[in-house]
């Protein structure tokens, strides 16, 4: 292993949305870190998608390309995090971390396959308004080609942020 | 004196590696100085996938699980 740590930078941190959105649009690869009893029962459906669970990363990550535009995504964002900040120390610099995985991928309403979790207590499926399993094009969370890249426009109500 | 980094996000075996660490430096009587790196990004600048993870003067010399006595032992007499 490397005897001189790498100072990497901040990973860039896509919302689900934003991601569902560069997934359909832009071509986004999604890279799942989940582990295989996980990806069974409930599984993202997107058009292109590999599955690395993070168990395997290190010994397998060579089998991802360094020249696609890529995010990790993981149960809740915390171990694709890991992931990501793996590929970029061995130098992936067109990966991304989708924050707060596929517990907030569901409550946006976007795409799964296999078994439904219960729906999130209403704290959580109305942090930004929206109702849960509610469609993309009309959820507070509807792409919006806002300069700054929020993925949300604010709403008057939205004290914590949208995603 | 032997710089130490022990790197996880504080979780129970990241505790007992410094922990253990610590006791069998003072038991050997080498002087150490244990430091705790928590944050990931930092972590992951050693590209240590499993944690705890342990720099020895800047070289990594352990990843994943907490190391054998035997083995703390040999990095301290080094």
């Amino acid at each position: 292993m490397n005897s001189q740590p790498k100072k990497l930078a901040e990973a860039t941190q896509y919302c689900p949305t934003t991601a569902h959105r560069k997934i359909l649009e832009e071509g986004l690869l999604v890279v799942d870190v989940r582990e295989y009893d996980e990806v069974k029962q409930l599984a993202f459906d997107v058009p292109e998608i590999i599955h690395i669970p993070l168990s395997e990363f290190d010994t397998r990550y060579a089998e991802l390309p360094r020249d696609r535009e890529m995010v990790l995504v993981c149960s809740a964002g915390h171990r694709s995090l890991k992931a990501c900040y793996f590929l970029m120390f061995h130098g992936y610099d067109k990966v991304a971390n989708m924050e707060y995985g596929m517990d907030r991928w569901i409550v946006r309403g976007f795409p799964v396959r296999g078994e439904k979790l219960s729906t999130p207590s209403d704290e959580q499926a109305s942090a930004c308004g929206c109702t849960t399993l509610a469609s993309t094009a009309d959820s507070c969370c509807a792409p919006s080609p806002a300069a700054n890249n929020t993925c949300c426009s604010p709403t008057p109500s939205a004290s914590k942020g949208c995603c | 004196m032997m710089e130490i980094k022990v790197l996880g996000t504080g979780c129970t075996n990241c505790k007992a590696t410094v922990a253990l660490i610590e006791q069998i430096a003072q038991t050997k009587g080498v002087t150490v100085h244990v430091q705790k790196v928590e944050e990931l990004r930092e972590i992951m600048g050693y590209g240590v996938m499993s944690t705890p993870g342990v720099v020895i003067d800047g070289k990594v010399v352990h990843a994943g699980g907490i190391p054998h006595r035997e083995k703390i032992e040999q990095w301290l007499s080094n």
